[in-house]
């Protein structure tokens, strides 16, 4: 039954892995980004602290979206997101194959850029870091699932990238913010009882996006 | 009689002003091999969006084998081929069809991936990434991946633009073998002489009407010539 799923997730992996593209291109954005806050703000090590979970989801976020960007041209190219309206398949098994390639895409990207946030902001490594583990899936996953469905509404227009940032943003914020203050909490070594409630609350988020998302996918896919 | 494996019945499509197809009626046997005439512009190629189901038809309907052209059952048994490649350049043609081979659950794949590609004359270079196929392999690999599922209902957009002498003496033994299989084809062309060697019959589209409905073996070839042009003769007038 995911047959369907799994062939267009390992399809878009091993484009990716050839081509080096996406993930490459994120790792430096992101990289540029840390070099630029880091040395063009004069701030103490106490702001610095303050501002980086920020700066880390700044990263995560505009790096997601060249993603989401280079997953969905890369099916406009040779008419392929017309492929899959022909497709003989569920349209929410084509939406689990997109969201799983892009996720695990962003994911893998946000594992290699995290050890140079560290070494860039001299965070110290402690056992409490696992706890990024879970915020960082939770939000990841919430704006992958909502990006998804929305690169696919973008890119049939001709100002794909302004479009899917105008759906995105307003959608995808609280999550993005919640997320924020999570990772906060962590770096800083503050998780307090309001940590759980809140990466719950993510959590809900995530569900309720990705199953809207499968749902309403087969109308996406027509013209 | 059968249910027919296609029936257009009165669909007409508009994109905001501009008017694609305007009340358009015909039925396809199972079987039958048509031949859609009309010069750039007609409407062939919304015609076969039409019927695809990829756009949904302003007015009228269409059935494909007695159902909606979106039903599972009927998306799995069509095979569309048209200008748009529906492959990965960044893959190898074999990986382009071993994918495409898991989406329409392609019966002993590795053997029907093989006979295909010989088909086209592309074995040799299965091995290959597409982006970096010439045009005319790329076509070739195309309509590979669209006989991959073994489709009961073909469509072809303009199949033969980009193929040189050899490719398309290919595509139509190719296209000969499905009619004899008992496959439906239907395909667009403004070229006469092979959609008089391949086609049972024939439809002109002018001005997004169709103007004549004819069979081959009826029809002298001057017949077709001039109903072909005088449609053209007319579409200047507007
Ligand atoms: N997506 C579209 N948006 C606007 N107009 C379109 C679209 N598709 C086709 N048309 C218009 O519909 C008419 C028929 O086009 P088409 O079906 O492509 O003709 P043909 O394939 O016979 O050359 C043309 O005037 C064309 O400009
Ligand atoms: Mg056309």
């Amino acid at each position: 039954m995911m047959q369907t799923a799994i062939a267009i997730l390992k399809k878009d992996l091993r484009m990716e892995f050839r081509s080096k593209e996406s993930i490459l291109a994120m790792w430096i954005f992101s990289l540029l980004i840390f070099v630029i806050f880091n040395f063009t703000f004069e701030v103490s090590r106490l702001v610095m602290l303050e501002i980086a979970p920020g700066l880390l989801w700044v990263a995560f976020v505009f790096s997601g979206m060249f993603g989401l960007n280079q997953s969905f041209s890369l099916e406009k190219e040779n008419g392929n997101l017309r492929a899959m309206a022909l497709m003989p398949v569920d349209g929410g098994q084509i939406y689990v194959g997109k969201f799983l390639s892009v996720t695990i895409i962003m994911l893998m990207f946000e594992a290699l850029i995290f050890p140079i946030f560290i070494i860039f902001y001299d965070l110290q490594l402690s056992l409490g870091m696992f706890k990024l583990v879970p915020v960082l899936l939770a939000g990841t996953i919430g704006f992958t699932s909502l990006g998804t469905i929305l690169s696919a509404v973008a890119v049939h227009t001709r100002n794909q990238q302004i479009l899917l940032s105008l759906l995105l943003w307003p959608l995808v914020s609280p999550i993005i913010i919640w997320s924020v203050t999570l990772t906060g909490m962590i770096l800083s070594n503050q998780v307090t009882e309001a940590f759980y409630p809140l990466l719950l609350r993510v959590g809900a988020f995530d569900v309720i996006f990705f199953t809207l998302s499968y749902m309403l996918f087969d109308f996406v896919l027509e013209d | 009689m059968d249910v027919p494996a296609l029936e257009v019945s009165g669909v007409s499509k508009d994109f905001g002003r501009i008017i694609a197809l305007r009340s358009v009626t015909f039925a396809v046997q199972s079987g039958e091999f048509v031949s859609v005439l009309g010069r750039n512009g007609a409407g062939k190629t919304t015609l076969l969006n039409v019927i695809s189901g990829i756009s949904r038809p302003s007015d009228g309907s269409v059935k494909l084998f007695g159902t909606d052209p979106n039903d599972r059952v009927n998306k799995a048994q069509l095979a569309v081929i048209s200008h748009e490649m529906f492959l990965y350049g960044n893959l190898t043609a074999l990986e382009n069809l071993e994918y495409y081979s898991r989406i329409y659950n392609v019966p002993d794949a590795k053997n029907r991936i093989d006979t295909v590609l010989q088909d086209v004359e592309l074995k040799h270079r299965r091995f290959d990434l597409v982006a970096t196929y010439s045009r005319g392999m790329t076509q070739r690999l195309t309509i590979a991946r669209a006989l991959l599922h073994e489709p009961k209902l073909l469509l072809l957009d303009e199949p033969f633009t980009g193929l040189d002498q050899h490719a398309i003496g290919m595509l139509i033994t190719l296209l000969k073998k499905q009619k004899e299989m008992g496959r439906t084809i239907l395909l667009t062309t403004h070229d006469l002489h092979t959609a008089a060697i391949l086609s049972d019959r024939y439809l002109v589209i002018s001005k997004h009407k169709i103007v004549r409905d004819g069979w081959m073996k009826n029809s002298s070839p001057d017949e077709i010539r001039a109903a072909f042009f005088s449609a053209e003769a007319g579409e200047n007038d507007s």
